[in-house]
């Protein structure tokens, strides 16, 4: 007969016994990526270099929570691509089986247009929004300083791409306008006034036509949900784990989202590369990365040191590039 | 954002050490291409398909000779980033005539689909858009005398009435509408006959939808990133190799990389030369280029580039790998032989 004692258990949550898994994860992880991998629930910062193995870690991730027995439905990968999130699905398929096909998957921008289809009158729109791409919203700006005979006057005022960009770059970096025009326009300082006009009279436009610019697709949904409690909480508990590639390129507005979609369980896996920033320019602030563990006190943050992908002689020239960095 | 603030990390594999990475500098830009269509060819006869190869680059129009040469030597290939298919002046036209159709209110997208209207000028297409939100704003009231308006514009009225039904699935409104636009096109555009390609590929890919709502909320947020022109496909095998902006490659690998046009004032640009914050964002998509690269990789650049914003000449590598150690980078130059 077998005989049952008592041990202490090991770090994280082993809830299942290995050996009623269907992949080896010990066998085709590292030692910190397994790690990654069993991290079940709070909040989880993988921090890594280029090529460590992130993107398959997180794939392994969606399997070993399929596993685990939570719904796929259940879990949210945001990417920064649709093909990127479907390639990732596609791969934990093959891992594992079809159920992994089932979790949600996709860009920030198509998920928080999925949630805000389905309340939009909660917001004041209707389902049938239109969505402003950069062109359309630029022709809207142009319409609107017409309207205001903004362009007729003697000095030059600033383009409908420059109205634009001051209105995108407010939004999705929380800046005010009189801080951006300082920085970036000064020559323009004295137009605040009928800039500020213009863009009112933007958020207006969009209202009442029933189209949202991109940004508003992310700031609705903050909306939405930081005024709906209901819809807040019935979010959360749809998407009990939420897991984001290449957190270093969100913005502000991104970051906020995940706040309030993990706010009932915390759980929730970001994984980027400081390093690898790249979109600045369109808003994206690496500040999200390195403020995570404030965000989230009970943060566990780990790293990936072993680069799978390049030979030495590729790494050496790519740690040559970046260790010349200007502080 | 200064380099305290960050996690640091220095790079290492237990793969084997490797071939050293190559900087290589060719005379001129179209020898930077021949050079790269030769290795590439090189690299095939070496066994490596072209689906492991990619060509990177810092902005999309650094690789338009590049696409000749390669087209030429008959080397399909398909190009990512840069300019979205969807940004085309004739997709957005046929774009505005669905989102009309989707949401009436959509004042932009009427202002286009009238002023493509022979005589119809911006100020007409105002009170026309004034009467549709006054008057036709919900769908039920939509249809109801339009007849009011002049000749070319009850055409417009008539096509959309004609596709307004939710049992025309997406395919064929778009095809509908191809059939009222073109002649338009013609008109309007003197490249007509590769924009109609656009169009085929349009209504091709609006046959994977059931419904035109959705398929408008793919194409803004899901752009198909080619258009029919950067899917040369020359072979009619499906393999073909990748041209991409750094942007588009984040994320990806593959065994052999080379990153094209690594001169100075074109990577960096001339224009986040003048700001330190910008100049470190270029940084690491160099950084984002070279880590793509699993076995080989090749850095070139041409040299004599003349800069016509600044007036002046183009020679040096990008300061970025200018002074690297030759043992960590090893220097070459292209040289043309017979
Ligand atoms: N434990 C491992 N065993 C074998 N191969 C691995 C392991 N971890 C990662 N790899 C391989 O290394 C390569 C890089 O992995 P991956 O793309 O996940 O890295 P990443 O950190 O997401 O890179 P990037 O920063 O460029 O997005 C892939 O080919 C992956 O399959
Ligand atoms: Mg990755």
């Amino acid at each position: 007969m077998k005989k049952y004692t008592l041990k202490k258990p090991a770090d994280g949550l082993h809830i299942v016994h290995p050996q009623r898994f269907q992949i080896d994860y010990k066998n085709e992880l590292n030692k910190a990526q397994y790690e990654t991998v069993t991290s079940v629930n709070g909040p989880h910062l993988i921090i890594a270099g280029a090529g460590t193995g992130k993107t398959r870690t997180i794939v392994y991730r969606v399997a070993y929570l399929v596993e685990l027995g939570v719904k796929p439905e259940h879990i949210l990968m945001l990417t920064f691509t649709r093909k990127a999130a479907q390639e990732m699905l596609r791969r934990a398929s093959i891992l594992l089986d079809h159920r992994c096909e089932r979790v949600s998957g996709g860009t920030f921008h198509s998920f928080a247009n999925s949630i805000l289809r389905k309340y939009s009158n909660l917001i004041g729109y209707e389902r049938n929004f239109t969505i402003l791409d950069q062109g359309d919203a630029e022709d809207v700006m142009s319409l609107i300083r017409t309207r205001l005979k903004l362009d007729t006057r003697e000095r030059r005022f600033p383009r409908k791409e420059t109205l634009y960009g001051l209105y995108s770059r407010s939004v999705n970096t929380m800046t005010s306008l009189n801080q951006m025009l300082s920085i970036d326009y000064p020559h323009y300082l004295e137009d605040e006034p009928d800039i500020r006009k213009v863009h009112e009279l933007y958020t207006e436009y969009k209202i009442t036509h029933n189209t949202m610019d991109y940004d508003d697709l992310l700031l609705n949904f903050n909306k939405l949900l930081k005024q709906n409690e209901p819809v807040r909480a019935e979010s959360s508990n749809h998407f009990k784990y939420i897991m984001v590639d290449e957190y270093q390129d969100t913005n502000k507005l991104q970051a906020e989202m995940i706040k309030l979609l993990a706010f009932k369980h915390q759980n929730i896996m970001v994984v980027g590369d400081d390093s690898q920033a790249i979109y600045a320019f369109r808003g994206a602030t690496i500040r999200n990365i390195l403020d995570f563990p404030e965000e989230f006190p009970s943060c566990k943050t780990i790293k990936l040191e072993e680069n799978y992908r390049s030979t030495q002689a590729i790494l050496n020239v790519a740690n040559e590039i970046l260790k010349r960095a200007i502080d | 954002m200064s380099a305290r603030h960050k996690y640091l990390k220095t790079l290492f594999t237990n793969k084997s050490e490797g071939n050293l990475p190559q900087l290589i500098i060719a005379e001129n830009e179209n020898l930077q291409s021949k050079f790269v269509v030769q290795k590439i060819l090189e690299l095939r006869e070496e066994g490596i398909p072209l689906e492991e190869i990619s060509v990177l680059f810092r902005s999309s129009f650094l690789s338009f000779d590049l696409e000749i040469e390669l087209a030429k030597s008959n080397i399909p290939f398909r190009k990512f980033g840069g300019f979205k298919f969807i940004e085309t002046a004739h997709v957005k036209d046929m774009i505005a005539y669905l989102r009309v159709l989707e949401n009436p209110r959509d004042v932009v997208a009427w202002n286009r689909i009238l002023l493509i209207i022979d005589g119809v000028g911006p100020r007409s297409a105002e009170k026309i858009i004034e009467d549709i939100l006054h008057r036709r704003a919900d769908k039920a009231n939509f249809w109801k005398d339009y007849n009011r308006y002049p000749q070319s514009v009850r055409e417009l009225f008539e096509l959309l009435k004609s596709i307004s039904t939710d049992k025309l699935p997406p395919a064929e409104k778009a095809s509908r509408i191809i059939t009222y636009y073109h002649p338009m096109m013609k008109k309007k555009f003197d490249d007509h006959t590769k924009r109609k390609k656009d169009l085929e590929m349009f209504e091709q890919i609006a046959e994977r939808y059931k419904d035109v709502g959705s398929f408008l909320t793919d194409l803004v947020l899901e752009p198909p990133n080619e258009s029919i022109a950067d899917i040369e496909p020359v072979g009619s095998d499906d393999e073909y190799l990748t041209l991409s902006t750094i942007h588009s490659a984040k994320g990806l690998e593959w065994h052999s990389v080379f990153i094209v046009y690594a001169l100075d004032g074109r990577f960096p640009t001339m224009y986040a030369a003048n700001n330190v914050e910008e100049l470190e964002e270029e940084r690491r998509l160099m950084y984002v280029a070279c880590t793509r690269a699993k076995e080989y990789l090749f850095i070139t650049y041409p040299i004599n580039i003349y800069d016509r914003e600044s007036g002046t000449i183009l020679t040096k590598p990008s300061r970025f790998l200018e002074g690297l150690n030759e043992k960590l980078l090893e220097p070459w130059v292209v040289d043309e032989e017979g």
